[in-house]
């Protein structure tokens, strides 16, 4: 017996550069699904080898990340391990490194476990559905972006798998394509977690220039930075975590999210992508630990987040909604742990969470046969009318958000087309044939210039030296003086406020 | 010899479309194969372990003022062969079967528009290289006026007119910079000797601007950049997809603008990193009120472009290994958006998003396709577009934080401007009218868009192919400038 386990041992030990080969494995079940999509599958009968592909890659990845993962908590000498260069450019360079530590590994298991039993369960459930396969492909680029965040060993190949998810999740919150809704909350959710892709992408970038490193590992590692920069970096990471875990402020978006078949809410919202933030902080534990004020901005928006998540849940008139934000609220609760520093707990609370949830979420249907009654809302929400209103509009975030960056920006853009239409085209100039006959005609700016010359000698004589004293130069001082009234209420736009704002910190920066 | 053989193949063939008419569709194909070999056999030959131009002809052409016939390829330039003679391919193939009014001419003027635009790439006399930049502007006239979008509003022939009264006034600073660095540098212009010359700072400072303006119209820069909306609007799209995929602008900035006025590049960086932010910006938000597809492209390509600027401006190796790399993936991803926009204007009448709803219900093909081009374009892990785009971000960052910043929002703005418009055309309910008849892609068309999105997994893939060739032109550009 004893025998046997040291072989196993051994065995993982040699095996563990196959990290890499677990993360291509449910990459190349979607490659062989998106193919068969291009091919044209249909029908009843393809379906079985589509779920097959899914499933299969799945399990293999549940069965390479147990045993990898025996070997790891065996021995954990290896924490890291490199298999090579993926990109070098300039000093730039960036490894094919993963993380084979027993944390990683472990919840690289879990999250193919989830995901195969998931699998399983999504094959009867969208049985005979239009998008099946579209389903499926979906999935596997998730499992696979998924498990890249918990494997890899430097910033840029998890911030891949970051992204991975999130295309995976536009997908299936659009799942139901016809329906408009669908889409716009899918769009809704994408944009709303770009902006935690920025922060991502700001963090790679100040890490690689003051660690010299984007290695997890050296993260925060050998001589503590300065407290400024320290501060940035964890930034970026923080605002990155609270966008994929749907923390404070950008809660609102979970509850867009339920769109999708319940299977893919499931995985995303319940049980694993809503904890890749908690993981993202749990990576970049070294960092944080040298910025106390970021650790307890952690804990505050954690906790805002748990209060907030406890309160809306209170008032949802559906299942899945009820469940995302109990979800939140359980996310917040580990951010406020993370923050208190207790990062060993959050890891194992994380996973409990992520499998109880993951069931529950697949349960949701049959909830509502189980409980015919919701419970009643409690007393201090029903007496207080200020609070239950804000309650039920989720505190206006989702409004507050549209008015402040959606709407601003497309007004921006509309204004910008207004600007290009009757301001740079007429300045360049636009050949038109259905111009008057004139007897001085002149296209673009400089024709035009030429022109409106000519034509403001011929007023200045007219008018003003004619008419000097009756009028003719105040009439163009109020005409100022309004274009002057115009401008001032421009700038009273939200969209110029910010607009200004934004070109100072460009210019200060 | 190999880089004159690349010019001259497609104007040969160009000469015998116009003779052979009956077989100018073939032949034009065969031309541009032929095209493709042959910059596939410069891609065999060069050694990208040297920094310097290779494959150099040099004959006398002018000997009056020293005007040579020139060509040569380094790192920078090289991939812009293959890139450009695989484009011009693939919409020689995507184009429709009617070519009405006359195909033979459509594929001369085609293929005169690759000759000039591969010698753009080759050429290393700045004279030529001019010669070359003006000569694309007239079988893009013709093209852009003859096979443009017929109708009222923006159609074909006000797009092409004004397209090349743009261009040609973009020329006269070119030509006019050119003219006072060759003066300078006594009466020669042929670009190794320009670089080795130094001229005065303040020399320098007007050369720049020169460039900046010349170079700007045709990249382009905001406030520079109403031609493209119009030709991607009025002209025809298998055109706009070679003309906005290739980024001409770009590259003179990257050839010539930057290290013909390095003194003065390194003084005024403020200048083109601020160009670069501002077009992100406006090319993105720009993008969120077009009600035309290929609006929505074309912004997103000025946003793409000051990306590049912005990357250049970092003046790091990094930085110029990523704008090559940039400008390639556009080349496909660009490109590719507008050839299958081009199939769906055909089957449906309209890329206008008012008029379409549902596509992806009735055209799954065309609509996976087109998300990856822009998935390509927003920067996603996977495609061409990331490597390029983050290290552009990260190079940028440590040059200019602001600006890096300010790009980084808006490559949060252009995520939403593509798939904003991608929501309301492809997906929503099928309603009854041209839509709901059409058809998937051809298998021609399939061909075409799998060919297009090879290049644009590989290289997101393996970036290394790319940096390892341009590695060495890009240390050299970088050491150059201090």
């Amino acid at each position: 017996m004893n025998l046997a386990f040291d072989a196993l041992l051994e065995a993982a030990l040699i095996l563990t550069p196959l990290v890499a080969v677990l993360v291509a494995l449910p990459l190349a079940a979607a490659l062989l699904i998106g193919l068969r999509l291009l091919a044209g599958v249909q029908g009843d009968a393809s379906e079985g080898m589509t779920a097959a592909l899914a499933r299969g890659s799945a399990f293999a990845a549940l069965l390479l990340a147990g045993l990898l993962a025996v070997g790891a908590c065996a021995d954990n000498a290896t924490a890291s391990l490199r298999l090579g260069t993926w990109l070098a450019a300039g000093d730039f360079a960036v490894a094919f490194s993963f993380a084979t530590d027993a944390r990683s590994l472990l919840f690289a298991a879990l999250i193919a476990f989830v995901a195969w039993a998931t699998l399983i369960f999504s094959a009867k459930y969208l049985h005979r559905e239009a998008g099946f396969h579209r389903f499926f492909f979906a999935m596997c680029l998730f499992l696979a972006g998924m498990l890249l965040i918990v494997l890899a060993g430097n910033a840029v190949l998890a911030f891949v798998g970051w992204e991975l998810c999130g295309i995976a999740s536009w997908l299936l919150i659009g799942f139901s394509d016809e329906r408009p809704v669908a889409t716009g909350n899918a769009l809704f959710v994408f944009l709303a977690n770009r902006i935690g892709d920025a922060g991502f992408l700001m963090a790679i970038g100040l890490a690689y220039w003051w660690v010299g490193s984007v290695e997890w590992g050296m993260m925060g590692g050998e001589q503590p930075l300065e407290a400024v920069k320290a501060r940035m970096l964890a930034l970026g990471f923080v605002i990155a975590a609270l966008a994929k875990s749907a923390q404070l402020p950008f809660t609102p978006w979970i509850a867009r999210a339920l769109e999708g078949p319940t299977p893919s809410s499931s995985v995303f919202y319940g049980a694993l992508m809503v904890h890749a933030g908690v993981f993202l902080l749990l990576r970049i534990e070294p960092l944080l630990l040298q910025v106390p004020d970021m650790l307890a901005g952690i804990a505050i928006a954690g906790l805002a987040t748990a209060v907030y998540g406890w309160l809306c849940g209170r008032v949802q008139s559906d299942v899945k909604s009820a469940l995302a934000y109990a979800t939140v609220t359980q996310v917040g609760l580990m951010f406020l742990a993370c923050g208190l520093g207790w990062f060993t707990l959050v890891a194992c609370y994380a996973a409990l969470h992520a499998l109880w949830r993951g069931y529950q979420f697949l349960m949701a249907p049959s909830y509502l046969l189980l409980a015919p009654r919701p419970a009643p809302l409690p007393p201090a929400l029903t007496g207080n009318v200020t609070l239950y209103t804000a309650v039920l509009q989720g505190f206006w975030l989702d409004r507050l958000a549209r008015g402040l960056l959606l709407r601003p920006t497309l007004s921006l853009g509309a204004d910008i087309r207004q600007f290009d239409d009757r301001v740079v085209d007429r300045a360049l100039g636009m050949p038109d044939e259905s111009a008057p006959a004139r007897t001085l005609v002149g296209s673009g700016f400089f024709g035009r210039l030429l022109v409106r010359i000519s034509e403001s000698l011929q007023l200045l004589e007219d008018r003003l030296v004619l008419e000097s004293g009756g009028g003719g130069m105040a009439r163009v001082l109020r005409r100022v003086g309004d274009a002057a009234r115009v401008l001032e209420a421009l700038l009273e736009e939200p969209r110029y406020l910010m607009l200004m704002v934004m070109a100072t910190f460009v210019v200060i920066l | 010899m190999l880089l004159t053989a690349l010019i001259a193949a497609p104007a040969l063939t160009a000469l015998l479309c116009l003779v052979l008419q009956r077989l100018a569709r073939p032949l034009a194909t065969a031309g541009a194969l032929l095209t493709l070999l042959l910059a596939g056999a410069t891609l065999l030959q060069f050694d990208p372990a040297l920094g310097d131009f290779q494959l150099v002809v040099r004959r006398p052409w002018i000997p009056g003022i020293g005007v040579d016939w020139y060509l040569g390829v380094d790192g920078l330039s090289l991939l812009f062969l293959p890139a450009t003679a695989f484009l011009f391919l693939m919409a020689l193939l995507a184009a429709p079967r009617d070519l009405s009014p006359s195909a033979r001419h459509f594929c001369a003027a085609l293929l005169l528009l690759e000759a000039a635009t591969l010698g753009i790439f080759c050429a290393l006399d700045t004279l030529l290289f001019f010669v070359f930049w003006e000569l694309t502007l007239l079988p893009l006239y013709f093209l852009i006026g003859l096979w443009g979008m017929p109708g009222s509003g923006l159609n074909g022939r006000v797009a092409a007119t004004r397209y090349f009264l743009v261009m040609l006034v973009g020329g006269v600073p070119l030509l006019f910079a050119f003219l006072v660095l060759g003066f300078d540098a006594g009466l020669q212009f042929d670009l190794p000797s320009l670089l080795a010359a130094n001229p005065a700072r303040e020399t320098q400072i007007l050369v720049l601007l020169l460039f900046v303006v010349g170079f700007g119209v045709k990249v382009p820069l905001v406030p520079l950049h109403t031609w493209l909306t119009s030709l991607a609007l009025g002209g025809p799209a298998l055109i706009t997809a070679v003309v906005v995929g290739l980024k001409l602008g770009a590259y003179g900035f990257l050839r010539f603008a930057i290290p013909l006025a390095p003194q003065a590049a390194q003084e005024l960086h403020w200048l083109l990193a601020g160009l670069g932010t501002l077009a992100v910006l406006y090319g993105a938000v720009a993008a969120t009120a077009q009600s035309n597809l290929r609006g929505v492209i074309a912004y997103g390509s000025v946003s793409h472009v000051g990306l590049a600027l912005l990357g250049l401006a970092s003046f790091s190796v990094a930085g110029v290994q990523a704008v090559v790399l940039l400008l390639l993936g556009f080349a496909f991803a660009t490109g590719g958006s507008f050839l299958l926009l081009d199939g769906l204007k055909r089957r449906v009448g309209s890329t206008d998003l008012s008029a379409l709803s549902g596509i992806r219900q009735r055209m799954p093909r065309l609509a996976g396709f087109f998300l990856l081009f822009g998935l390509a374009g927003m920067g996603m892990p996977g495609t061409i577009g990331f490597p390029a785009e983050f290290l552009i971000v990260v190079s940028a960052l440590q040059a200019h934080s602001g600006a890096a910043l300010a790009a980084l929002f808006g490559m949060v703005v252009a995520a939403g401007a593509f798939l904003g418009p991608y929501r309301s055309a492809f997906f929503g309910p099928l309603r009854a009218g041209p839509v709901a008849e059409a058809d998937d892609l051809t298998r021609r068309e399939f061909a075409v868009a799998v060919l297009l999105t090879v290049p644009v997994l590989l290289f997101g893939l393996w970036p290394q192919a790319v940096f390892d060739i341009v590695r060495a032109a890009a240390e050299v550009w970088v050491a150059r400038l201090s």
